[in-house]
């Protein structure tokens, strides 16, 4: 724009150009900018190139017409054009950032600046600048931050913005209202007061680490105002952009009850992997005592079976309640019902008594042990004669606070065989042994005159005790 | 002369017929057994009366664990083999390193296991005298 100037080094003193017609060349040739100059009531008196590319409106057309037809209509209702004059008349000039209207009505972002003429009555100059572009990005960057804000204070996690060492420069209303630290409190180091002193070296650590990775990890520790109960938390945290930052932004999410369900799952795996094992030892003593006690390998499958199926009615007993206690009523029913002899309706078998929830692990016990009753009965028993009958009676006493259960097995009309005492037999050792052992029960096991009769005495426990 | 005798060994198992079994098995490989037990607190009383040369303990008795007795013997230099149905994943971690037979129980694993802890000590009986 200075192309038409003299050169300054020209040999010999020159007188610059006229001071007017340099102004005049350089409000023309200024086409970024409109310049235009108008009476002390706003009636434009010079319009320059820049003014007629910006607005629109063609030398000709503004000159003697009003400059207010650049201001919106709503600003013109509002007396804004009137407003800057006063201004700029008072003060000597008057700034403004706003909408203006072009020609056809389209609308761009001008800066102004609207300066008074010295001579009185002079009126005024104002100079505009097309911001459009600029403004639109502000407005995008304000709106983006906005829906930051937004959506960081309306997720459930804990929001946090933070330098590249964990300084942080903002918490979000949940880290406030969940950690009842206040914006001042929580600034800078200061939110490591929530953490749990235990978790607070690996929690800078961890941001050690993220500076070399990009990408901030680490559980720990977050106290609760509302109860002072820490929970598990799981934080993340990246750069706001990729590469070299200082604007780090994380979240802190809550896995408390998480964790929680994951230790219980472990101790509900190791309850099962018990379980199984020893369910497979049972089974694996099973095998070698009844090899024992078989004179053949036909005798050997016969009683091997009958003593899995009672463990495996059992167990479909006890994961029909789900590992809690099963009724005695409902173990001596599916022992007799395995039995096609026991005629449980045929008026032989008589089971009385209250209901009485037996434990998991003593119903595994007691239900082979009422499986050797149950077969010895159907083989030789009252089961197996016309006259037979069987009776089991059960009551709960109440001695102080103890509580102890009594069965009682009876049969009779028995023609008991003749000869040989009997071999003790795994049954007899169940019984016996086994039953005393793992429950603490007393036992008596009689072969009387008329049948068998078999009393199991055992203490309830009051605390549930699988 | 049986492998195992003279040894006294303590059994902690909380299952009948698996203590019997193993108490059996280990008598005819000349053991004494100390036992067997199905509770810590029985199985701790014991240890002050009686001479142990080494110990079989299963862990989960009827929902108490074993530890305390494990943690008593440890510190009486007495040897001791898990014989559980927990992986090392489920075990305490301070445990997991010690000898430890899966159940169900293969009894010949057992035994070397048990000789093999036993190679360095003393007979208690002998010990004593």
């Amino acid at each position: 724009m200075f192309g038409r100037l003299e050169p300054v080094n020209a040999p010999t003193p020159t007188r610059g150009p006229p001071t007017d017609q340099l102004l005049r060349l350089m409000i023309e040739s200024a086409h970024d900018y409109a310049i235009f100059s108008m009476d002390a009531a706003g009636v434009v008196t010079t319009w320059n190139t820049g003014a007629e590319r910006l607005m629109g409106w063609a030398h000709d057309d503004a000159l003697g017409n009003t400059a207010d037809v650049i201001f919106t209509p709503e600003d013109r209702a509002a007396g804004v054009p009137e407003k800057e004059r006063i201004e700029a008349a008072s003060r000597g000039r008057a700034e403004d950032e706003r909408w203006q209207q072009r020609k056809d009505g389209t609308r761009f972002w001008a800066s102004g600046l609207l300066m008074r003429l010295d001579e009185p009555n002079a009126g005024f100059v104002k100079v505009l600048r097309d911001r459009t572009a600029a403004h639109l990005a502000n407005e995008q960057v304000r709106k983006s931050e906005e829906r930051f804000r937004l959506l960081a204070t309306n997720i459930p996690q804990l929001v946090f913005r933070s330098m590249s060492d964990g300084n942080r420069t903002w918490p979000s209303p949940q880290w406030i209202e969940f950690t009842g630290l206040g914006i001042e409190q929580s600034l800078g180091f200061g939110w490591l007061d929530a953490i749990h002193p235990d978790d607070r070296p690996p929690t800078l650590a961890a941001w050690e680490a993220a500076r070399k990775t990009g990408e901030y990890y680490c559980e720990h520790r977050l106290r609760r105002r509302s109860d002072g109960q820490y929970r598990w938390h799981q934080t993340r945290a990246r750069p706001i952009s990729p590469g070299e930052s200082g604007d780090w932004v994380g979240t802190m999410t809550d896995i408390h009850d998480l964790r929680g369900l994951q230790e219980r799952q472990k101790v509900l795996m190791a309850e099962l992997q018990h379980r199984t094992r020893n369910l497979l030892a049972v089974i694996q003593t099973i095998v070698s005592r009844t090899l024992r006690g078989s004179d053949s390998l036909q005798a050997f499958e016969l009683e091997f079976s009958r003593r899995l199926g009672a463990l495996s009615r059992v167990q479909a007993l006890i994961s029909g309640v789900d590992y809690q206690s099963l009724d005695l009523r409902d173990l001596l029913v599916a022992e007799l019902q395995a039995h096609e002899s026991s005629q449980l309706d045929s008026g032989k078998v008589t089971l009385d008594g209250p209901a009485l929830p037996l434990p998991a692990a003593a119903a595994q016990a007691l239900g082979l042990a009422l499986h050797e009753l149950v077969t010895n009965a159907a083989k030789y028993g009252a089961l197996a004669q016309e006259r037979g009958r069987l009776a089991v009676r059960w009551q709960v006493d109440q001695h102080g606070t103890e509580r102890t259960a009594k069965v009682d097995w009876k049969e009779s009309g028995v023609v008991m065989p003749q000869g040989a005492p009997r071999r003790t037999g795994y049954g007899t050792e169940l019984i016996k042994r086994a039953l005393p052992y793992q429950l603490g029960a007393e036992t008596e096991l009689q072969f009387e005159a008329d049948g068998v009769r078999c009393t199991i005495t055992v203490m309830l426990k009051s605390k549930t005790n699988g | 002369m049986a492998e195992l005798t003279g040894r006294r060994i303590l059994l902690v198992e909380d299952e009948y017929m698996l203590a019997a079994e193993l108490a059996f098995f280990l008598e005819r490989h000349g053991a004494s057994i100390i036992g067997p037990f199905r509770s810590v607190a029985q199985a701790l009383a014991v240890l002050d009366r009686e001479p142990i040369d080494a110990a079989v303990l299963d862990i989960n008795l009827g929902g108490e664990r074993v530890y305390p007795v494990a943690d008593a013997l440890i510190a009486r230099n007495v040897p001791i083999v898990f014989a559980t149905g927990y992986d090392e994943l489920l075990m305490e971690r301070a445990y997991i390193g010690l000898p430890r037979c899966p159940k169900p129980i293969d009894k010949s694993a057992l035994l070397q296991v048990l000789q093999r802890a036993l190679a360095h000590v003393p007979s208690s009986s002998t010990a004593r005298s």
